[in-house]
């Protein structure tokens, strides 16, 4: 273990014995090295598998929606996770007092799909010690560089310190270029409009409608979704053009005002699609008309749940 | 009768069978490989020893299918059962040519014969590739099968240095073949041991054995509960599985058609019925079903295992989760029933 | 364009003031037009206006009332915000931002729905038809080659 999985350990061995929480969801070691699973501990006797590290791909706030408001949970939740907790806690999907934030500090997570379009499929080991990264390769040791490897959303992050967290571990970080965010949306602007189209239909066709993104989104816990409404039937379940674009669309603009740019969807997306493009553009408009940046604090409505006298001005008669 | 092909001729074969069939065969799209109409042999990715992602299940039992056509105004209703072109599917890994035997006993059986799937199977001469270098999540073997599995193939290739040694295994296959110089008896030796070798060097990844019964004793244990906390029960598992075969059958009204489309068990909605119960209520339910009709049911159906080694859940689960890890701690757990 | 553009028409139940302009719409709209009654702008979900420019529409009109004039206080409102937003990501995709508009209506206004009609359709007009996301054709037979 490395010594910020050994304060992780300490820490939640602390909240166990103070009965501070009912439950701990945080990430172990798991069947493959490149793979590490979120755990679930719900006592400190299974910690010895405990894992963190840049392979840890998966936004930890997604669970909190499957347990009941009771249930007293400690997560362990980097930048962009812990602003979907508090935009969670925004949309009453779980008090907070009811949760324990453990904050670390995050420097981007990698891209497992990276590693093995740089090493090839046959990866057996990997090891992370601070900004060095090795793989072992057909019994080859190889040296690879962070930077290549972390995932699109990160390289993109403007927030990597945990808001609002109950404790942090680990050396706060600077905060990133907001401007990167606003350039790589300004640059898809400027293509032009039939060529947008074309990069969309590029992407969204691939879909296999496997639900992945959504099912990996935190902010994605409706009970029943659109697409499967079926009176009166809006979206089509095929893989027909309209099904797939209007599933990519849609779904992204239900995330307007409630996405934190984690780029879990992309991760899990097994036909490698690009989507976060689309909400890169629905946040940064929250910025710039309502001056609203998801999940900064547990307690300000997004802009879609709340209106303003002074929309008025904004209607041209 | 084994022949052999230069691997520096196969393009010009794949161009020549063009002129007749409709080729697919894995190529690169994006990152990834996947069975497409054949353009060009640069493309061309079954050097790597991985999979396609997408299952080639899929050019038989496409993801959306068109059933039916109406014209509501007329009353009337068109079957539209489409015979594709004849075609040659090249470089199906055997996992996956066992996969589309194992969905014949469910669409082409004796009593039951799905029109859609059959026109696709008579009309297919499926090409094996076999696996000379299988990867870590390979476990093909361990079902029963092997990596140079002959199911569901008309022909199955070995390459050994730069020369693929063609296994002719239907007469479909052979009439693409026999143009061919044969192997030698040394080659052919050559070639089968080769075989075994890599046969027997695939570890094992759990005991397969009782493994039925095992699981049915289990089956109100609260080990499902620990494996379907962090499963996301979204499809990836059951999209990207060669047999996994579970479908809806919609009617789209705005555009008058009725579509057959995937489904997938790990959804609520799946089992939801017309009165609002649902047999499988929590996600504990649902990832339990995965596994048992995988490693039980179709044992029940038709005395085989439906899982075929392929490797694709493993390597796609955005969780990361691991089916042989989870039946080997399956196979472990204690019932808590006294008299076994 | 040798046809008329096809234009949907989401009409707020309480914007048309005046008795002849209802009449109007109700009996006397042109043929290319969609009429949608509902019963306020409010009501009108992102998934209708994608499903309308998904079968083809060239034009998109939303008609409400004046805001502090919504019959159900806020309705139009809310409906600002969203339908404003997903116009611009459709426009973000490709589908102009100008065959989308809005028309919000006075008490006073009389005969003025006929006149954003015709202006409406004279813009569409020079847009030309909408070839981009009218995307729900019929599927090819036989499965899709992936």
């Amino acid at each position: 273990m490395n010594e910020l999985e050994r304060k992780l350990k300490t820490e939640i061995e602390r909240l166990f014995d103070e009965d501070i929480v009912d439950l701990v969801i945080a990430f172990k070691k798991a069947d493959s090295p490149l793979r590490p699973q979120p755990a679930f501990y719900k006592n400190k006797a299974e910690l010895d598998n405990l894992n963190y590290n840049s392979l840890c791909q998966n936004n930890l706030a997604n669970y909190l929606t499957k347990y009941p408001h009771t249930t007293r949970i400690g997560v362990v939740v980097r930048g962009c996770e812990s602003r979907s907790v508090n935009a969670l806690v925004v949309e009453k999907q779980h008090p907070r007092e009811n949760l324990y934030l453990i904050g670390i500090p995050c420097k981007g997570i990698v891209d497992i799909r990276k590693i093995i379009n740089l090493t090839g499929e046959e990866v057996n080991d990997y090891t992370e010690i601070d900004d060095e990264i090795s793989v072992r390769v057909n019994g080859n040791k190889v040296k690879l560089d962070r930077k290549d490897l972390l995932h699109d959303s990160c390289l993109r992050c403007v927030h990597p310190n945990p808001t609002n967290s109950d404790v942090t571990l680990g050396d706060l970080l600077p905060e990133g270029d907001p401007s990167i965010v606003r350039q790589a949306v300004e640059s898809f602007e400027a293509m032009d409009r039939s060529e947008r189209y074309a990069w969309f239909r590029h992407e969204a066709e691939r879909c296999i409608r496997c639900y992945a993104c959504r099912e990996a989104c935190p902010m994605c816990y409706c009970t029943e979704c659109f697409v499967d409404h079926a009176t009166p039937r809006w979206t089509e379940s095929s893989v027909s053009p309209a099904g797939m674009q209007a599933w990519h669309i849609i779904r992204a603009f239900h995330q307007t005002g409630r996405c934190t740019s984690c780029g879990a969807c992309e991760r899990a997306c097994p036909m490698d699609i690009k989507m976060t493009y689309l909400t890169d553009k629905l946040n940064e408009n929250m910025i710039t008309k309502y001056q609203f940046e998801t999940g900064l604090d547990d307690k300000t409505q997004p802009p879609f749940a709340s209106f303003n006298m002074d929309d008025k001005k904004r209607f041209i008669l | 009768m084994i022949y052999i092909l230069e691997k520096k001729e196969l393009d010009q074969t794949l161009t020549s069978w063009s002129e007749n069939f409709d080729v697919f065969a894995p190529q690169k799209v994006e990152k990834y490989s996947q069975f497409v109409p054949f353009k060009s042999f640069s493309e061309l990715t079954f050097e790597n020893p991985h999979n396609t992602r997408f299952p080639p299940k899929a050019l038989f039992l496409p993801q959306t299918e068109v059933l039916q056509k109406y014209r509501p105004n007329l009353n009337q209703l068109q079957e539209v059962v489409q015979t594709p072109k004849p075609r040659v599917i090249f470089g199906v890994r055997p996992c996956d040519a066992q996969a589309v035997t194992l969905l014949d006993t469910v669409f082409n059986t004796q009593e039951n014969v799905d029109p859609y799937w059959k026109v696709k199977r008579d009309a297919s001469i499926v090409i094996g590739m076999g696996c000379t270098n299988p990867c870590q999540t390979c476990f093909c073997t361990t079902v029963g099968y092997g990596p140079f599995n002959h199911d569901g193939l008309d022909a199955l290739i070995t390459e050994i240095d730069e020369k693929y040694f063609i296994e002719v295994l239907t007469e479909k296959g052979k009439s693409l073949f026999t143009h061919l110089p044969p192997a030698t008896k040394d080659q052919e030796l050559q070639v089968h041991s080769l075989q075994l070798e890599v046969k027997e060097n695939m570890p094992i990844a759990f005991e397969t054995k009782n493994l039925k019964q095992k699981l049915d004793k289990i089956f109100d244990n609260d080990y499902w509960q620990t494996i379907s906390e962090s499963c996301l029960g979204c499809g990836v598992c059951t999209f990207l599985c060669p047999t996994c075969f579970c479908f809806d059958i919609v009617d789209e009204v705005q555009r008058n058609e009725r579509i057959r489309n995937w489904d997938t068990c790990m959804f609520r909605i799946y089992s939801q019925e017309a009165s609002g119960h649902n047999p499988r209520p929590t996600r504990r339910e649902r990832t339990r079903q995965r596994l048992m009709h995988k490693y039980s049911y179709w044992l029940d159906h038709i005395g085989k295992i439906g899982c075929t080694g392929c490797g694709r859940c493993v390597r796609y689960c955005p969780v990361g989760l691991d089916i042989r890890a989870m039946i080997r701690t399956a196979s472990n757990v204690k019932s808590e029933v006294i008299n076994d | 364009m040798e046809t008329r553009p096809k234009i949907v028409l989401f009409q707020c139940q309480w914007c048309l003031y005046s008795e002849p302009d209802q009449h109007w719409v109700d009996n006397e709209l042109p043929a290319s037009i969609h009429l949608l009654k509902l019963p306020c702008t409010g009501r009108i979900n992102p998934l209708f206006i994608l499903n309308a420019v998904q079968g083809g529409a060239d034009g998109i009109m939303i008609s409400g009332c004046l805001p502090e004039k919504c019959h159900y206080k806020e309705g139009n409102l809310s409906a600002l915000r969203q339908n404003e937003e997903f116009q611009d990501f459709l426009d973000y995709i490709g589908y102009e931002k100008s065959r989308i508009r809005f028309v919000w209506l006075d008490l006073q206004d009389r005969g003025r729905i006929q006149r954003e009609l015709s202006d409406f359709e004279d813009d569409i007009n020079k847009l030309g038809k909408a070839k981009i996301m009218a995307s729900r054709i019929n599927l090819p037979l036989g499965g899709h080659d992936e």
